[in-house]
């Protein structure tokens, strides 16, 4: 009995492996890693590390707040120039000379109100999720472009913003924003797990009406996660506009997709109810390893939006693939436990 | 009475409000401007518009079959850049036409392959299917500008004029009508509002679902083709991020016109209303002085003020011919009862 017990157990931790959603982009990712090492004397070395690690957290804050968002069943094309616009906000605002940390309130705030008025259009108007976000994506890169009047905003850098945007190490490659991220990314996997809210966002995700049935007050649901998605997008915002020391009015532009895809590539699903932390993080990784990847082997830069098209599809498929996989040695382990049990 | 229920009747005619928004703003901008309602005029951002009237035509078929196609603006712009390139190198003119329609159809049954038979995400593949012919076309302009074909019958695609009307104009009335007939009036457009009204119903009826969506991504990306073509012909130059975004602006026109993104609900000759609305009022505000770093805001402003207001006044139709019909209904059992 006990060793029937064993073998079940065994059995079921190769299904827990094959049958996670982001199994095959994994095992995609492993292998291109180590080929890269084996082939690519610069790509293993602790400074490209450490540039891959800096240059995917834009994309993982807005991955993150992304997924949240996909989970309750929406979509949010406006994070790319909500971000330019909270970065915009954090730079003038210094620049007119406020105080750093009042200036970070004031971005953060102004993802929170973004997020907010997304949330009200689409639950409140009843406008299609893609096009609320779409036309607030449009006003916000309006408001951008119309503040600064098309000139990239200077002359906001401080010591402490030098840290705060990761350009300064506190100790040995560690920066602040990854300590930040890491933060984020537990307090929103914590949320999205543990809490209510977090639960009820899979709920409505997964089926608004039975949410609704059940007691689930959707509308505040789905408002709170746009709430969660601007306010990561000031953070982004924040981070960006002391990563790259000058904020051009359009520094969001294609953000947006970048966000949905390393959501997807993590196994969020546009159909709701289905996405993690964890797999937003990856897909971010999958996304900033390619362009890594592009620029060490030096492909021409012409062909690095094919490569990205081709990384997209591929991803999907892949853990298309392994799920189907997976499903089958899942099915047909079960079938034999069940032979073994009733023998 | 009897002319409030005709009020409601016409207003319950979808698309009625947008048309109706259509025609305050071009009154508005005609008084404002004197160069707003002249030929020339009209008929400039009218073609500049054309490949968007196209694609939507394409895009709304996809959208009402329940799926999306975000690809549509760079296969444009890459069936543009192949079908100029050929006629650069001396292909016959419909040799170079043919090249630009096949390059959409090619990518439109990329699209439906990977969507209808690996069931993968919609949204995601042709968003890969996006950057991969993006890419394309960086490749193929190599950075610099494709300009200048030296057949005159290639541009003629495009230019030539018939009663004042360019060819380009009369290419997309056709396009809008005959596909709009084959939505509205033959078994396959049935087919295609069965499978987004309901995938399991309309499977169960015997409908083979991935079929429709395969023919509705390959329509969507020959349309895209042909739109890359009358392009070409008619701007005779190609870079690479040619129509890039124009994607964005066709999903926007077709919800404007009451095109429902979550499938089954829409036509085409609304969701082309919402394209020229939204075509009519770039054109306005450019020649009304307004400061072309706003455009953006009072663009997103007019999509949900439109989406809006299609909604409502729909919403209220709908409930005036309902109390119209219980109020009819009163009268009809007072009469029996008495």
């Amino acid at each position: 009995m006990s060793r029937v017990n064993s073998q079940i157990s065994s059995a079921s931790i190769r299904n827990k492996i094959l049958m996670d959603p982001s199994f095959g982009v994994i095992s995609l990712l492993l292998l291109v890693v180590i080929v890269m090492s084996a082939f690519q004397p610069s790509f293993a070395t602790s400074g490209n590390v450490t540039n891959i690690l800096n240059a995917m957290m834009t994309v993982s804050f807005l991955a993150i707040g992304m997924t949240v968002v996909l989970i309750s069943g929406g979509i949010d094309l406006s994070v790319g120039s909500t971000m330019a616009l909270t970065a915009g906000v954090t730079g003038k605002f210094i620049t007119y000379g406020m105080n750093l940390g009042l200036a970070f309130v004031s971005a953060l705030a102004v993802g929170a109100l973004v997020g907010l008025v997304n949330g009200l259009l689409i639950t409140k108007l009843a406008i299609p999720d893609f096009i609320a976000t779409l036309a607030m994506l449009g006003i916000g890169q309006g408001i951008m472009l119309y503040w600064t009047q098309g000139v990239p905003i200077l002359g906001y850098m401080s010591t402490p913003y030098y840290y705060i945007g990761g350009l300064r190490k506190i100790f040995g490659p560690v920066s602040i924003p990854m300590i930040v991220l890491v933060v984020v990314a537990v307090i929103v996997a914590i949320l999205l797990k543990k809490t209510n809210l977090g639960l009820n966002f899979y709920a409505v995700g997964s089926s608004p009406v039975s949410a609704r049935n059940a007691g689930v007050h959707v509308t505040r649901i789905k408002i709170w996660a746009y709430v969660i998605s601007g306010v990561l997008s000031g953070v982004a915002g924040i981070h960006i506009a002391g990563r790259t020391t000058t904020i051009p009015p359009l520094i969001g532009n294609g953000y947006e997709i970048s966000a949905i895809a390393a959501a997807v590539i993590g196994g969020a699903s546009l159909a709701g109810g289905r996405g993690r932390v964890r797999g937003a993080l990856l897909g971010a990784l999958t996304l900033t390893l390619t362009g890594n990847i592009i620029n060490i082997v030096g492909i021409a830069s012409s062909w690095q939006t094919i490569v990205i098209g081709f990384v997209l599809i591929g991803a999907v498929l892949a853990n298309r693939a392994t799920q189907m996989f997976g499903k089958r040695i899942h099915l047909r382990t079960e079938k034999m436990d069940r032979k073994k049990v009733s023998a | 009475m009897k002319n409030m229920a005709r009020f409601s009747r016409i207003l319950s005619i979808e698309g009625v409000a947008l048309l109706g928004a259509f025609v305050v703003m071009v009154t508005y901008f005609s008084l404002t401007s004197d160069s707003f309602f002249v030929g020339d005029s009209i008929r400039y951002y009218v073609n500049e518009a054309v490949p968007i009237f196209i694609i939507t035509a394409g895009l709304t078929y996809v959208i009402i079959a329940g799926g999306i196609d975000l690809s549509i603006g760079a296969v444009l712009g890459l069936s543009a850049g192949t079908s100029l390139t050929f006629s650069m190198w001396g292909w016959p003119t419909w040799a170079a036409a043919l090249v630009g329609i096949a390059t959409g159809l090619l990518f439109g049954a990329i699209n439906a392959v990977i969507i209808t038979v690996f069931k993968v995400n919609d949204f995601i593949v042709t968003l890969g299917t996006l950057n991969i012919a993006a890419g394309l076309l960086t490749v193929l302009t190599d950075h610099k500008q494709l300009i200048g074909t030296s057949d005159k019958n290639f541009l003629a695609i495009s230019e030539t004029k018939v009663f004042g009307v360019t060819t380009a104009i009369g290419i997309s009335v056709l396009v809008v009508l005959v596909f709009e007939f084959s939505l509205l009036k033959t078994s396959y457009g049935r087919r295609v509002y069965a499978t987004g009204i309901g995938k399991l119903p309309a499977f169960i009826s015997g409908i083979d679902v991935d079929m429709v969506k395969f023919q509705a991504y390959v329509i969507s990306g020959g349309l895209a083709g042909l739109g890359g073509v009358v392009l070409a012909a008619h701007l005779n130059s190609v870079q690479s991020g040619l129509a890039g975004g124009y994607e964005l602006t066709a999903i926007a026109g077709a919800v404007l016109g009451g095109v429902s993104l979550s499938g089954g609900r829409g036509s085409i000759w609304r969701a082309i209303i919402g394209a020229l609305f939204l075509a009519t009022l770039k054109q306005g505000l450019q020649l009304a002085g307004v400061d072309p770093l706003i455009y953006q805001i009072i663009t997103g402003l007019c999509i949900l003020i439109g989406v809006v207001l299609d909604k409502s006044v729909y919403g209220f139709a709908l409930r005036m011919t309902s109390k119209n019909l219980a109020k009819n209904d009163q009268v009809l059992q007072q009469g029996r009862s008495a």
